[in-house]
């Protein structure tokens, strides 16, 4: 066996199957129609009843980038815009190549005034591709040298090179995964949301978190988080004052 | 080598003298360790002369009618800090009142050198009785002695400028622990000042002297802290404790020494002094405690202005805002530097004193200490502010704080600087395909520029079940089992290929064994003819086997050999003859032909079998 051909099998193989599972089968007719209704509701002026309805349709476990932006759309009419930058940061989860999402996010972020996670250095240079990119690649490079082992015993310095990069870009995924836009990303939802040197509304505030404002939790402890801020601090925000970006 | 050395070292000395030749002018300070004594009490001034030199003279006596004031020795210091050598001379002085009172301890004239320095006027309240002092004195917890007796070995001293306090007051706090200049300090960790109901700043680095105390020579390891009082209450500070490993003086058998005085006989007869590296010192680890020192706390009185955070201490304020035009909605930062003496980790921010117009951001900060402890400094902020309409000044800051010494709330303003703003603030405009709502809420938080969104999205399209990343979910994992089966079955190819050669090789390697031993056997020449034939077809059959490797030795016969080896129509006719008479041999008997194979016959045969390659 060539190995073009074999990498050709490899990635093709790699590539398909999660996809293929990771994707439903397609919208259901309840979903199609309620996301429907929302729409029509949305273009009314019913921002409430759209924002019902599409929520409805999350709920089902119906989820696209396109059902998240259009309630971020309902949300930012609404005025709520914590939950507006939500919704648009879970359409970009989805779909990170979502331009409307992506236009609406910055003007929500905009008007909101809303305080941004700054990337460390290492995930600035990582933003070319997602946590899911580099978790490919390194287990494309990982099978690849592999084979290469079994195939060709004697060439350890590509089959090393094989394994070291499949680590890198393991490594990769997992900073990404555990950096300031990952699984522990939370978005503030609500209004004068404070976080706090303590688990008590008495004790002194750290930062006050305008809606939208991105946090990082870093442990959950009862009706209290505690989050990495903004500005490079750390302090308690009430539990409902925050929602994870994933869900 | 002697030459550079010496070169060297007259370099240093050179250099040495030089700092000390070219060193700043004097500098004299005098202090008293409490402004307030108790009559009856002692208390210290200290005079201390910088860059003094050699020729000193200080005041023999001090005359204060009132006062007996007694000199009671001198310490000197030697400092080097970046190649640069300073020294000073501190003279003590005990002063027991006689009766209260205000006193003045009027300007000393001390001659060093070439200058005539003179100390600055002090006063000394003196008080009949203790209570009328404890409010505000010093509260000194004095030494804790290892030994008793007039030279202790060390002590411990915990100096706390204060009896009362406020909560949230930061209060410089000293800890001293002295060791007997006869004696070396072996191991020491930093004393630890225990109690309840306050937090203590870090200990730094401490300052070593030598003095003299009661007539005794001390080095003396005074260390800085600050404590503050979380809580109203009466607390206890200290005690301090101090675990030290020191080395002393050995004993010289057969002296005569004062009860409890380790030091009572001529030091220069100590064996110590005679040969200081000789090893003549033992260790002891020695405990020194001090007393502790109890402090008052009160609490803050009521009435705090809205801007209090808690800062406690005293303090001013300068602001400054940049730029001073700017659009609507551009940031404008306003520095606020706070310098004082207080409480800077429980500072918050000065606030807008009109916040309407304004929008806030989270402020940053960052403390500048001027001192060892942190009680002393500058902390500055940076208020990031956007105008949400037309302004003409920023609003000015106000920063309010507790004074414990005037016992009062004070508020600090910054001045409102002028302020240029230009531009309109946009009306909200409509979503696309649809037209501008009544039922639209107003935009919380007040007047801001509305952006418009882009539109619905009419088509749901793909659907996603899960947020997890791809190595997360259950799929990926399932996925990797068809590289493994991949991998397993190139592996499982490549061992049958290994197998399948190893087999090859091991049957050639028989073959050639198997010829070989027959090679041997005809070239003996003592073979019957029946057994020379059978083994000679044999041989030809092994290497026509041999070199084509997919055959069978026995399946070959002459015209295999023939077309194996491509011999020519002599030789294959040579080749045919030898498998008949093998054959003739093996199926017609013994007898038959046996006495025909001459020597002739067995040189040709073998001639013919060792050309075939």
């Amino acid at each position: 066996m060539k190995p073009r051909a074999l990498l050709q099998i490899l990635v093709l193989l790699l590539f398909a199957l999660p996809n293929a599972k990771g994707a439903n089968d397609g919208p259901s007719r309840t979903g199609d129609d309620l996301f429907a209704k929302a729409n029509t509701e949305f273009a009314a002026g019913n921002f409430k009843a759209a924002i019902a309805d599409y929520q409805t349709v999350v709920d089902s476990g119906e989820r696209s980038a396109n059902l998240f932006y259009d309630l971020g759309n309902a949300y930012f009419r609404h005025g709520d815009f914590g939950r507006a930058i939500l919704n648009y940061d879970r359409a970009l989860r989805l779909d990170p190549h979502h331009p409307e999402a992506d236009a609406n996010l910055r003007i929500a972020r905009d008007q909101a005034h809303s305080l941004e996670l700054a990337p460390s250095a290492l995930e600035k240079y990582l933003n070319f591709g997602t946590a899911n990119f580099f978790a490919i690649v390194a287990a494309i490079f990982f099978w690849l040298a592999i084979i290469w082992m079994i195939l060709r015993p004697g060439r350890v310095l590509w089959e090393l090179a094989g394994i070291f990069l499949a680590a890198i870009c393991g490594f990769a995924a997992f900073t990404l995964e555990n950096g300031t836009r990952g699984q522990r990303l939370a978005i503030v939802i609500a209004e004068n949301a404070e976080a706090r040197v303590a688990t008590v509304d008495s004790s002194r505030s750290v930062l006050a978190l305008p809606p939208g404002s991105e946090v990082v939790i870093l442990e959950e402890r009862g009706d209290w988080n505690y989050a990495a801020l903004p500005n490079d601090q750390r302090g308690w925000i009430a539990a409902n004052a925050v929602e994870r970006v994933r869900l | 080598m002697e030459t550079l050395r010496r070169v060297l070292f007259s370099v240093l000395l050179a250099s040495a003298i030089a700092q000390f030749a070219r060193g700043d002018s004097p500098k004299i300070t005098a202090v008293l360790t409490s402004s307030e004594v108790v009559v009856g009490e002692t208390v210290q001034l200290q005079i201390q002369i910088d860059n003094a030199g050699t020729s000193v003279k200080p005041p023999s006596e001090i005359d204060v009618p009132g006062l007996q004031i007694h000199f009671t020795g001198k310490s000197t210091e030697m400092r080097w800090k970046n190649f640069t050598a300073s020294s000073s001379i501190t003279y003590n002085y005990t002063i027991l009142p006689e009766k209260s009172g205000t006193y003045k301890i009027p300007p000393q004239s001390i001659r060093a050198g070439k200058d005539n320095l003179r100390t600055p006027e002090l006063t000394l309240e003196v008080v009949d009785s203790p209570r009328t002092a404890a409010g505000t004195g010093s509260n000194r917890a004095p030494s804790g002695n290892t030994q008793a007796g007039e030279n202790k070995i060390a002590f411990a001293e915990l100096l706390v400028p204060k009896k009362i306090a406020y909560v949230g007051e930061m209060i410089p706090v000293v800890v001293r622990i002295g060791f007997n200049s006869r004696t070396r300090v072996a191991e020491m960790a930093p004393p630890q000042v225990s109690g309840q109901g306050f937090t203590v700043q870090k200990l730094g680095e401490p300052e070593r002297n030598l003095e003299n105390i009661e007539g005794g020579s001390y080095v003396v390891f005074n260390y800085k802290t600050a404590i503050s009082a979380a809580r109203v209450g009466n607390f206890q500070i200290g005690p301090v404790e101090q675990k030290a490993n020191i080395l002393v003086p050995r004993r010289s058998s057969g002296t005569r020494r004062k009860p409890f005085d380790p030091f009572s006989e001529d030091p220069f007869s100590d064996p110590f002094f005679a040969l200081p590296f000789g090893g003549l010192m033992e260790q002891h680890e020695i405990d020194v405690k001090s007393d502790p020192v109890s402090l008052e706390v009160k609490a803050l009185p009521a009435g705090a202005p809205p801007t209090f955070s808690g800062a406690v201490g005293s303090f001013s304020m300068t602001a400054e805002a940049n730029p001073k035009r700017v659009q609507i909605g551009d940031p404008i930062t306003i520095k606020a530097a706070i310098s004082g003496r207080g409480n800077f980790d429980r500072m918050d921010a000065p606030e807008l004193s009109d916040e309407r117009g304004w929008h806030k951001y989270p402020p940053s900060s960052n403390f500048k200490q001027d001192d060892d402890v942190g009680i002393s400094g500058t902390k500055t902020f940076e208020l990031v502010v956007s105008p949400n309409e037309k302004l003409t000044n920023v609003p000015p800051l106000a920063f309010s704080y507790f004074d414990p010494v005037k016992e009062k709330y004070v508020t600090l303003h910054s001045e409102a600087g002028p302020l240029i703003v230009e531009g309109n603030a946009p009306a909200a405009s409509a979503i696309a395909g649809t037209s501008p709502s009544a039922s639209t809420p107003p935009v919380p938080g007040g007047q801001q520029k509305t952006q418009d969104i882009l539109h619905q999205i009419n088509d749901r399209g793909k659907m996603v079940s899960s947020f997890a990343p791809v190595y997360a979910r259950k799929e990926f994992w399932l996925a990797q089992l068809l590289p493994l089966t991949l991998a397993l079955g190139v592996m499982g190819w490549k061992v049958q290929n290994v197998r399948a050669s190893n087999r090859a090789a091991l049957r050639a390697a028989q073959l050639q064994h198997e010829r070989d031993e027959l090679l041997r056997k005809l070239r003996r020449d003592q073979l019957a003819p029946r057994e020379y034939f059978s083994d000679a077809s044999r041989l030809v059959q092994l290497k026509t086997a041999l070199k084509q490797t997919n055959i069978e030795p026995g399946t070959v016969d002459a015209e295999t050999a023939a077309r194996v080896f491509d011999l020519n129509a002599e030789q294959s006719e040579r080749m045919r003859r030898l498998f008949a008479t093998s054959d003739e041999f093996r199926y017609s008997g013994a007898g038959n032909g046996e006495s025909a194979l001459s020597s002739d016959g067995r040189r040709e045969t073998l001639e013919l079998i060792e050309s075939l390659s």
